[in-house]
């Protein structure tokens, strides 16, 4: 019969729709408001007694059962938009995360490392005079330490800072020992910038002043800093070295982890030179007022900490910011 | 500076090999850079700090490797002229020195016969084992000297030179041209040697063309002095010339060795080069201090070092090193010879006992503590670069050195370099900006499709100083996935960045407002202003800074940092849903959201959240016109809203928007 003819084929054509829309224009065609059943339904009226029932019945059968086969089409076409294959394999929505630049976290490992270690964090200006970042510092003028800093001058006669030490003369003469403090910051030496160079760097330097505070004290607290930051195994050790504002001076040097000691292009010998530190200079305590007290005083490139500890083997890597770099960096991996 | 084993040799027994050899000297702090191996020799690359100007000779090393492994030097340095060569033949030569603190000593000598040749093999190899390269035996001499017990030497051609030698300033403008025939302009600030009419060395930094040895020369003066350490320095900077003469002379040489000095090289020239007599010594300071006295404290070197030393370790440390003990048990004096002259204070003298005991053998302690304060500083950015890595910003950290064509704010100048590193980037930047930008170029050259970036550091202007700032960058398209349609970043990514941040650092009551910065185009952008002052801009950066679409910020820090927090007050939660409701208008495209917004707010009786749901323009709406679907959330604390209560509410607005030429769309 004719009706049966028209179920048999909107079944057929809500089975092979591909989309949405195409599952509307069936709809359209049949349950719309000029579709083929809505016609049939609304010209029932104009039936016999006899057929009036038997058609309306039928009719409306069909139109709940196709409304009920549309509904569940529908469903299941948006569904497979998405998740047709079940495949669980399918990345996660998920919002687009940055990463904080490996500075940034390897800074602030080692910054709450001696913040636990009982030091408070200190900052100062990256620009500065000649007294804070030499003189005060035993570094007078003409003196051939200052080779070791080849220094960025102003036109206006100061200068860009070589080292964060200047920071512990500002705090000294604010605050009276016994203190520990570090001061971690940018700094700038005239400098190539080539894959082991660079014009400008990030030290972190550590003071500690106090009655009795001995190279022993010293030792020890690099110790754990050295342990925590390369590995509880690390072999540390230190060998005399010279700062001018540092006597006795030495420097910190551990097993080189590329070779494990054996030597090669990274190390000397075996080992490498994490930093430098010693026992502050008593004409430093003196420019600081504070002649009565000893202190010891270490100061670290973070960069060249990083290298040594990811594996990175060019230093302009920091300041390109090249976000396949960037990226291989954040907290929990490190 | 290099020296090699089999001349470390002949000076102190050894027993070690190389690789154990720098492994001692390392601790000594004698730092081995590089060891080279050859066929029966190693030549050790070290690096000298720069109090320790007596370690840069032969002599130096041996002398500390010596009193490390306990051993006697096996060489002492000490000639006379041979009784049968000397005879004064009436060769006159005189030595003034004008410029008395600059030259406290100064051992001329004339030596004749000289045969001007090639090198005996044995120095010319040694010269070229330590990075020397041999010219003649004269000048060869000289530089085997420096080497060996570190006095710089110069031999000048008597016969080139008058018969006087004077030390003096140079005079402003005077000149000389150097042996690398080079000509240098002087001033008073330098120190030259000069005979009576002009210039024949610079001293202690280079010698003269005109006085220099050559073939034919048969006479020389040798000079063997002590200059002022930071006249030379001075000088050897300004000129930009540093030898091994003034690499020696600015670090302090040792008074004490200047006849010692000659008389080694009169001895080699006597032998090696043919010298026949020796005219004269003249020495303008034969009793130099060669002693002197330093206080030694058992007490202070204890508690710098953490560690209990004993009377005959420090004796025995000292007399290794040549230092003498006056005995006192609490309190010696030490006498330093004149080759220690970094040993000034008696921490230096601490560090000599620390250094031999080695470091090895000082404790470790860890837990020493009197009460100190904490010294808070009220800033901590971490929090800002967490929040903005959280919105898919990276953290960049750039050189700050820009182009001066940055500077385009009004009332903003530069802080210029002195000396910069490339001669176009001469200053101090004013603005994160300009290495972000090209951050972003480079990424997208480097084909990433997505660049979102911020970097919180320091800019400088005249007037005011260091300024730390937080900057961020977004250009390309937005991050691609399955899930939705790829789309360029936009205006609103930037700003909804900049809201979320604000938010999450707790900043209310803040304003946007036209943006004046010229780094942004107008229409594109905003300013961000608390408490009337404006903490710095976003938006669409100028085309002409970067052709690419890329959208920027730029906030000073402390003021951002620094403003009101919004204080943190429990208000309620709603037991009862909202009722929601959705509005569509159309409006003239001109009429910001945030008017109509605030419409709503101003006539809403009850709780209500305010969420833009859609926005668009189409031409069936009519130009110039835009459509705002709008998302009413309805609360009230104690019961379910009627619809009666809401339909007041809803046509008040109405009202109210058609004020504001709003339609109902249908």
């Amino acid at each position: 019969m004719k009706l049966h003819e028209l179920e048999k084929n909107a079944r057929k054509e809500i089975e092979e729709t591909a989309t949405s829309e195409e599952l509307e224009k069936v709809r359209i065609r049949y349950l719309g408001r000029k579709g083929k059943l809505t016609e049939i339904l609304h010209s029932i009226g104009n039936l016999s007694k006899e057929e009036k029932p038997v058609v309306g019945r039928v009719a409306n059968r069909i139109k709940v059962e196709l409304d009920q086969l549309i509904l569940i089409r529908k469903k299941n076409l948006e569904e497979s938009r998405t998740l047709g294959l079940e495949d669980l394999s399918l990345p996660g929505r998920k919002p687009t995360i940055g990463n904080l630049h490996p500075l940034t976290i390897l800074s602030e490992e080692i910054i709450n490392m001696f913040i636990s270690m009982g030091f408070s964090v200190v900052e100062g200006p990256e620009i500065e005079t000649d007294y804070y970042n030499f003189t005060a510092l035993n570094t007078p003028p003409e003196h051939p330490a200052r080779d070791l800093h080849d220094t960025f001058y102003l036109k206006d006669g100061r200068l860009l800072r070589t080292h964060t030490s200047p920071v512990q003369i500002r705090i000294m003469e604010k605050h009276s020992p016994p203190l520990r403090i570090i001061s971690p910051g940018r700094c700038y030496r005239v400098d190539t910038f080539d894959p082991s160079h660079s014009p400008t760097f990030t030290q972190i330097e550590g003071l500690w002043v106090d009655k009795d505070v001995s190279m022993a004290d010293l030792f020890g607290t690099l110790k754990i800093f050295a342990r925590k930051t390369f590995g509880e195994d690390t072999k540390v050790e230190f060998l005399p070295g010279y700062f001018p504002f540092t006597e006795p001076s030495a420097e910190l040097w551990i097993q080189c982890p590329f070779c494990t000691g054996k030597g090669c292009s990274v190390c000397h010998q075996g080992n490498i030179e994490i930093l430098g530190c010693g026992m502050v200079h008593p004409n430093v305590l003196k420019n600081m007022g504070y002649s009565e007290f000893l202190g010891f005083a270490f100061g670290m490139g973070v960069e060249r900490i990083a290298m040594i500890k990811y594996n990175i083997n060019d230093i302009r890597l920091f300041y390109q910011n090249d976000l396949q770099f960037l990226k291989q960096f954040n907290e929990s991996k490190l | 500076m290099k020296v090699n084993y089999n001349w470390l040799s002949l000076w102190v027994d050894i027993n070690l090999s190389p690789d154990d050899l720098a492994n001692l000297l390392n601790h000594l702090g004698i730092e081995v850079e590089n060891i080279e191996l050859t066929s029966n020799d190693a030549i050790f690359s070290l690096d000298i700090t720069p109090n320790r100007p007596d370690l840069l000779s032969i002599q130096g090393i041996s002398r500390e490797i010596a009193a490390k492994t306990d051993k006697n030097l096996k060489k002492v340095i000490n000639y006379q002229i041979p009784e049968g060569v000397r005879q004064d033949k009436g060769i006159e030569l005189s030595v003034t020195i004008e410029s008395v603190g600059d030259c406290a000593r100064y051992v001329a000598s004339l030596i004749d016969g000289i045969e001007i040749g090639p090198s005996p093999t044995l120095i010319s190899e040694r010269l070229e084992k330590c990075g020397i390269r041999s010219i003649n035996n004269v000048i060869d001499i000289t530089n085997y000297v420096l080497l060996e017990i570190g006095q710089p030497l110069h031999a000048f051609d008597y016969d080139r030179i008058g018969n006087k030698i004077i030390v003096r300033r140079a005079k402003n403008g005077e000149t000389i041209v150097t042996l690398e025939e080079e000509e240098k302009v002087l001033s008073n600030l330098d120190l030259v040697i000069a005979d009576n009419r002009k210039p024949i060395a610079i001293a202690g930094v280079i010698g003269g063309e005109s006085s220099g040895i050559i073939e034919k020369t048969k006479t020389i003066v040798l000079e063997s002095a002590f200059f002022k350490p930071e006249l030379i320095r001075k000088t050897s900077r300004r000129l930009k010339l540093s030898t091994e003469s003034s690499y020696r002379f600015e670090r302090k040489a040792d008074i004490g060795i200047l006849r010692t000095a000659s008389l080694y090289a009169l001895h080699l020239l006597l032998k090696y080069a043919k010298g026949k007599s020796v005219c004269s010594i003249i020495d303008t300071n034969t009793n130099p201090e060669l002693m002197r006295e330093v206080p030694f404290s058992f007490e202070k070197t204890n508690r710098l070092l953490g560690k209990r030393v004993e009377k005959e370790e420090v004796n025995a440390i000292f007399n290794k090193l040549g230092f003498r003990s006056n005995g006192d048990d609490t309190n010696p004096k030490i006498e330093i010879p004149s080759y220690r002259r970094d040993i000034e204070l008696e921490e230096d003298l601490t560090e000599e006992i620390g250094r031999f005991i080695g470091y090895d053998n000082i404790p470790s302690r860890f837990g020493y503590s009197n009460e100190h304060p904490i010294i808070k500083e009220e800033r901590d950015i971490l929090p800002i670069k967490r929040i903005m890595t959280s919105l898919g910003s990276s953290e960049a950290m750039n050189i700050p050195f820009i182009e001066p064509s940055w500077v385009k704010r009004e009332g903003e100048n530069p802080i210029e370099l002195k000396n910069p590193m490339w001669s176009d980037k001469n200053i101090l930047r004013v603005t994160l900006l300009p290495g972000l930008i090209s951050n972003v170029k480079r990424n997208l050259n480097r084909g990433e499709e997505s660049v979102a970036l911020f970097e919180v550091g320091k800019v400088f202007t005249r007037e005011r100083e260091e300024e730390e700032m937080v900057s961020g960058i977004l250009a390309g398209n937005m991050p691609i996935n399955w899930y939705e349609a790829q789309r360029p970043a936009d205006f609103y990514d930037i700003k909804g960045t900049i809201e979320v941040l604000l938010k999450e650092l707790n900043i209310g009551g803040y304003q946007f407002s036209e943006c004046k910065d010229p780094f942004y185009i107008k229409e594109r952008a905003l300013s961000l202003n608390l408490d009337k002052s404006t903490i710095g801009c976003f938006g669409l950066l100028c085309q002409d800074i970067c052709k690419a679409d890329i959208f920027g910020f730029e906030f000073n820090l402390h003021k951002l940092l620094s403003s009101p927090k919004e204080k943190i007050q429990y208000l309620r939660t709603y037991r009862f849903p909202p009722i929601k409701r959705d509005l569509s208008i159309v409006v003239d495209e001109k009429t910001p959201y945030d008017r109509v917004k605030n419409i709503i707010n101003s006539i809403i009786t009850h709780d209500v959240k305010i969420e833009l749901i859609d926005v668009y323009k189409d031409l069936k709406i009519g130009s110039n016109k835009k459509s705002l679907t709008i998302r009413l959330e309805l609360y009230h604390p104690a019961k379910t809203i009627t619809e009666e209560e809401i339909k007041k509410d809803m046509e008040n607005v109405i009202k109210g928007l058609s004020k504001l030429g709003a339609d109902l769309r249908k």
